[in-house]
């Protein structure tokens, strides 16, 4: 069994972790977060425009009569949530490449703008559709920004650049350093959107297609909700591994769900990352609030029961690198068979109840470290029944890891009887 | 002594200095702890840190991290799974004394 752990972490964890670091899909990965504040704010105004209350009240009317301007932050914010994450990964990757950050993302957001095209509207002026600044246009922004920066390192490493007299001040010198790979980043993006008259976004919707199907049916969830738990398993942050590809995928359904509410449509996605974290996710990777109530009811030995305080209340927070660790579950052969099951049961059960219509699909993000029945209550628009969804999962979460828990307690127990006798207390580590 | 943990957002780390600054006190050490997310870390370890912990969720980003505490002289180590815990004080002291000696 251990030769098989080892060979698991050496040659498939361990190797796979560290393709996620790869210097692109880590500056995709640190764009989006570096996003995630505007989009949080953005997507509360959702609740405020349609808030869970019957749209006879005096709330209800009130909102339906300013839900335009009531939109206004989210318009700005989450709708276009493309224009700040190029920016975002602009930076980051120049960042990585020891370029400077600022003309980095300063250059990818300009070749995302030479992506949307300028209309003239009669009375207004000029002015840019936003539909393409949004979640829709991610795939784009992701492939310019990259693009924008390697050209900057091009220039950078290959010398292409002006060079200016020593008698120039550095920060002149510098704003004419940027002006070639400036200037080839611009008139490419220029000869393909003007000139060649291509809809980038129209192109890449064609490619992505696909991938935006089969990310939302229900192996579409299952497969990262595995990868994430069999990560964790070696004690390596799952979420952050597997969402280094994943999450452009979640963003693009939150940005739909959300544009589809805002605009009183249907909402066409049951996967943004939202249903994972609050559906899935409760107490943790691993849906780990039921093993917590596990050992605060049952647990024997002294180990389970001081874990089991210090660790419920960073539990309901959804905090348990504590509980992975501490336990452990890592490497911990008896823990990871519920820690890898348990989340496929309950990612399977949600996927059942938003397909058919039990509960409402997620489409506000709030921050992840609410408890779970309020997160989950919150990010669906207010729908009471995402809650017992919610206590559901996590009566199935309880009961699923029960019987491993108290199997694994058994063996520290023994252990403290034998540890008290050699008068050694500090069996924990 | 200055301890700067680097985890993947800041937050479970932010336990684990409660146990490490508890213990401290035990021993009466005048500890200054901070946690931080990785994308913060190559940053704040330039600020005159003494030594910089890595939680164990993000081991496979740390040769990253080494890289960025070589540049100002910081050690810089993994912690071991097991220690990572609310209960892990006394094994974190010992490694951070362990670190601060080499």
């Amino acid at each position: 069994m251990e030769k098989f752990v080892a060979f698991l972490e050496n040659n498939l964890s361990t190797p796979m972790a560290k393709l996620s670091e790869q210097k692109h899909l880590r500056a995709i990965r640190d764009g989006v977060v570096s996003a995630l504040p505007f989009i949080i704010f953005g997507s509360l105004f959702l609740i405020i425009a349609f808030p869970p209350v019957s749209a006879e009240s005096a709330i209800g009317e009130w909102s339906a009569k300013h839900i335009a301007d009531i939109l206004i932050p989210y318009r700005l914010t989450m709708f276009i949530m493309t224009l700040y994450i190029t920016f975002g990964i602009g930076y980051s990757l120049s960042q990585s490449y020891k370029l400077d950050p600022l003309s980095g993302g300063l250059l990818s957001l300009a070749a995302f703008l030479f992506t949307i095209g300028v209309e003239m509207m009669d009375k207004i002026g000029f002015v840019l559709p936003m539909t393409n600044l949004g979640g829709h246009g991610l795939f784009v922004g992701m492939i310019v920004s990259i693009f924008a920066v390697e050209i900057l390192r091009f220039c950078k490493t290959k010398n292409v650049t002006i060079k200016m007299p020593d008698s120039v001040p550095t920060s002149v010198a510098r704003s004419f350093e940027a002006l070639i790979p400036v200037t080839i980043v611009l008139i490419v993006m220029t000869i393909i959107t003007v000139v060649l008259g291509i809809d980038l976004h129209s192109l890449v919707d064609k490619a992505v297609a696909p991938l935006i199907k089969a990310g939302d049916t229900l192996p579409g969830v299952l497969i990262p909700v595995f990868l994430i738990t069999f990560f964790w398993s070696f004690g390596i942050h799952g979420v952050s591994v597997v969402g280094a590809v994943a999450r452009p995928v979640w963003e693009v359904y939150l940005a739909n769900n959300s544009a589809a509410v805002a605009a009183g449509k249907a909402i066409p996605h049951v996967a943004p990352e939202t249903f994972f974290q609050w559906f899935i996710w409760i107490g943790g990777s691993g849906a780990t609030l039921g093993l917590v109530l596990a050992m605060l009811l049952v647990a024997k030995s002294s180990y389970s029961k001081t874990m089991a305080k210090a660790t419920i209340v960073p539990s309901i927070f959804n905090i348990n690198e504590p509980v992975i660790f501490g336990m452990p579950i890592v490497l911990n052969p008896i823990l990871i068979i519920p820690f890898i099951v348990t989340p496929l049961i309950g990612a399977t059960l949600a996927y059942i109840a938003t397909t058919i219509g039990l509960v409402n699909p997620t489409y506000v993000m709030v921050p992840w470290t609410l408890p779970a029945p309020i997160g989950a209550y919150l990010s669906t628009g207010g729908d009471w029944r995402a809650i017992i969804l919610v206590l559901v999962n996590i009566a199935i979460s309880f009961f699923v890891y029960l019987p491993f828990f108290k199997m694994y307690d058994r063996k520290l127990l023994a252990q403290e009887g034998n540890i008290e006798t050699s008068e050694d207390t500090n069996i924990a580590l | 002594m200055k301890v700067l943990f680097v985890c993947a957002g800041g937050m479970s780390s932010a336990i684990v200095v409660n146990a490490l600054k508890k213990e401290g006190q035990k021993h009466d050490l005048n500890l200054e702890v901070l946690a931080v997310g990785t994308q913060e870390f190559d940053s704040e370890v330039r600020n005159g840190w003494d030594v910089a912990m890595v939680a164990p969720q993000v081991k496979h980003r740390f040769d990253g991290f080494k890289q960025s505490a070589d540049e100002v002289g910081v050690p810089c180590q993994v912690i071991p799974p097991q220690a990572y815990s609310p209960l892990g004080g006394p094994t974190l002291l010992k490694l951070v004394n362990e670190l601060l000696e080499k």
